[in-house]
């Protein structure tokens, strides 16, 4: 008898450490960070590490945090930050999830790079810290919050929750060799398929950037972006979305492979463009072509368009979740990342070549002129056509409902 | 007292994190996939989510294709595995045939690669653009490279049978080869006395042998290709998905409310494995072929 009670009594042991231990109330202590002046919480991060959880697939990013933004923000503030490259931002919604489910009130990860169906489901969740927006000097000074584009992440209130970083718009990428006449609309692009068979496609839903394009695909077909902002109850969408489904399967003949199959990712998209199987590929930020004709992937002769009627563009976050073990430690990093030197730098496609958060009209007049000044290269759009040509995100309800309906609609047909 | 624990005590940290970690991960599972979500403030019990995915067309086409892709896959791996456990004894000098040690190397080589490093090379090498149709087409044998065969996406499967084949044959053969190791030179001489001719020593004697440690590697293989995501993720089709892609899709997509369904596939998935191991031992009984030979 007794001789099966130690292995018992072990594993109930360890069982017990391991997972049975209950929820307590432990965030409070650092929210009254909030309410101290600014210079207390730069001392308090003096000397401390943080851990920026970002999605690490892009190599000219990575380099733009490790290279140039750690460094500096260490010499400044004596901030370490350490980076560390997720596949899919999800994840850490994941992760966060399951700590909360397992009361873990000290957790690893101080400031995330976030927004849309992410941020969404965070907040819903009540993952996120609070509303620490307005308590970053370089957000109350740079930042125009009322614009709806800043506000709205993906149509959800952002309350203060979330710092805008940066701005990604959808642009369709090209090999100027091969298609002479971008398109302009969606209509011209289903001309263009339509006379060059096989040599289009875009990535099946789910994946972001392929979500993307069926989103810009369905404010052309359906009359514009305006009545989806607020999102739409099932039976209505399902209505317009036929118009919708129509034009995508009228185009799935003429795709790669028919229309049998689609990439499952983007990075796959990138590679048949890369091969010359396809002649177009896409991208949810303005810069990412020259950064791959840089590394030599994408042909010399890649150019970028954006439609007539504008292109989908958003509006990226930086956050700081219930349980980062270093709020203080965040919020001085998020200030650091959204000083004019950090964005112009961000800016500049040798670095990442992604817009700014900041309002240029607020900058000082030295910086304005290294705006103006910026040589952004041949496959980047100029800042004023992108501006242009912006229209805003929709609530994430409506991706569900696209994602859903795509499956069902076109996928399987 | 502590004679006798001692052994307890030392497989204690081994087995608590098995406990912990494998058996918890599918009480958590079965749990979730019934609905009981106590963050979203649901903690009654429900077959909801099992009643929709086994009333779907969706999931009987997945399991289908499933079920296709993993038995092609494992008769691949196993038919190859054999032939390849068998030259590497031939190779290896016991028994009837010469020596070598580089293709126990080369054999090795796939053990060693991921498997989703594998699916990567199989798209790097078999889609229409890459390698091997540019390789064909540069020395002739096709017109064109896209006149080679579409075997990356393809609906059947073949990309990812290939590739579960290529990778899992090497495993096959090295849980044969130690049974094949064993045999002895001797046997063979004895054999040759009684005027048996190679194929007869192989059919006779290796092979009775070889089954046993042969239907339990191939279920393993089985078991693996049936749940595995990341091969048929890069290599599959967008519809019909093979179930751990479809599981994956719906646990990932944001869709708090797919979990359940995401897990109740992954449930499904598990049992079916335990029920195919249960059947395949009790087939291996009944045909006496998990017996074995005899050694001595």
């Amino acid at each position: 008898m007794k001789k099966r009670m130690i292995p018992l009594l072990f594993t109930v042991l360890v069982l017990v450490l391991g997972g049975c231990m209950g929820p307590s109330e432990g965030t409070t202590f650092s929210r009254s960070l909030l309410k101290k002046p600014w210079e207390e919480v730069v001392k308090q991060a003096k000397g401390t590490d943080i851990r920026l959880y970002m999605w690490g697939g892009d190599e000219s990013i990575n380099r733009y945090i490790d290279e140039w933004a750690a460094p500096r923000l260490k010499k400044q503030y004596g901030v370490k930050l350490e980076r560390v490259p997720v596949s899919d931002t999800q994840d850490i919604i994941n992760k966060l999830l399951t700590e909360k489910q397992a009361g873990k009130n000290k957790g690893t990860v101080d400031l995330i790079w976030i927004n849309g169906e992410n941020f969404h489901t965070a907040k819903e969740q009540k993952l996120l810290w609070g509303a620490f927006a307005d308590r970053i000097p370089n957000v109350k000074r740079y930042v125009n919050r009322e614009t709806p584009d800043i506000r709205l992440d993906f149509g959800e209130e952002t309350q203060g929750l979330e710092v805008p970083w940066g701005k990604a718009q959808f642009v369709f990428i090209y090999d100027r060799n091969k298609v002479k006449n971008p398109p302009k609309s969606m209509a011209e692009l289903k001309e263009w398929v339509r006379n060059h068979p096989g040599k289009f496609t875009y990535p099946a839903p789910p994946d972001f950037t392929g979500s993307a394009f069926v989103r810009q695909a369905l404010f052309e077909t359906t009359g514009g972006h305006k009545q989806y902002v607020r999102g739409m109850e099932d039976e209505r969408f399902n209505r317009k979305a036929e118009k919708l489904w129509a034009y995508l399967n009228d185009l799935e003949p003429y795709l790669w492979r028919e229309g049998k199959t689609y990439p499952e990712s983007l990075a796959k998209l990138d590679q048949l463009y890369a091969n010359g199987e396809v002649w177009m590929t896409m991208g949810y930020d303005a810069a990412r072509a020259a950064g791959e004709i840089r590394k030599g992937r994408f042909p010399e002769s890649t150019r970028t368009f954006v439609l007539d009627q504008g292109t989908l563009s958003n509006t990226h976050y930086l956050s700081i979740p219930f349980n980062a073990p270093n709020p203080a430690g965040a919020m001085v990093a998020t200030h650091f990342l959204l000083s004019p030197d950090a964005q112009l730098t961000k800016m500049d496609p040798d670095h990442w070549g992604e817009d700014m958060a900041l309002d240029p009209e607020r900058l000082s007049k030295e910086d304005q002129a290294r705006l103006k000044n910026m040589d952004r290269g041949e496959a980047i759009l100029p800042s004023d056509k992108l501006a242009k040509h912006r229209i805003p995100e929709v609530p994430a309800s409506v991706v569900n409902q696209l994602e859903k309906g795509w499956k069902s609609h076109v996928a399987k047909k | 007292m502590w004679q006798r624990s001692k052994p307890y005590l030392l497989i204690a940290p081994a087995t608590g994190a098995m406990l912990l970690l494998f058996v918890g991960g599918l009480w958590e599972g079965v749990l979730q996939s019934l609905g009981y979500r106590p963050l979203v403030g649901q903690s009654r019990l429900t077959l909801q989510f099992y009643e929709t995915l086994l009333s779907s067309a969706d999931f009987w086409r997945s399991l289908g294709l499933t079920l296709r892709v993993s038995i092609l896959s494992t008769l691949a791996g196993g038919v190859l595995g054999l032939m390849i456990s068998v030259c590497l004894v031939m190779l290896a000098g016991a028994g009837p045939f010469k020596h070598s040690r580089f293709w126990r190397h080369v054999f090795q080589l796939p053990l060693l690669i991921p498997h989703f490093v594998a699916a990567y090379l199989a798209v790097v090498m078999m889609i229409q653009t890459g390698w091997i149709p540019r390789l064909m087409f540069a020395l002739g044998f096709l017109d064109q490279p896209a006149d080679f065969p579409v075997l990356v996406q393809d609906r059947f499967g073949w990309g990812i049978v290939l590739t579960y084949a290529w990778k899992e044959a090497p495993f096959i053969a090295w849980m044969l080869y130690p049974v094949l190791y064993r045999t002895q030179e001797k046997w063979w001489e004895v054999a040759r006395v009684f005027g048996s001719g190679r194929w007869a020593y192989f059919r006779e004697i290796l092979l009775p042998l070889l089954l046993p440690a042969w239907m339990t590697a191939s279920f393993i293989v089985f078991a693996f290709t049936f749940s595995a995501f990341e091969v048929p993720y890069l290599l599959g089709v967008t519809y019909p998905q093979m179930l751990p892609v479809w599981s994956f899709e719906m646990y990932t997509g944001g869709d708090l409310t797919k979990r359940p369904a995401a897990l109740a596939v992954n449930v499904l998935l598990a049992g079916m494995a335990v029920f195919f191991g249960w059947l395949a031992h009790r087939t291996g009984r009944r045909f006496g072929l998990l017996e074995g030979g005899r050694w001595e």
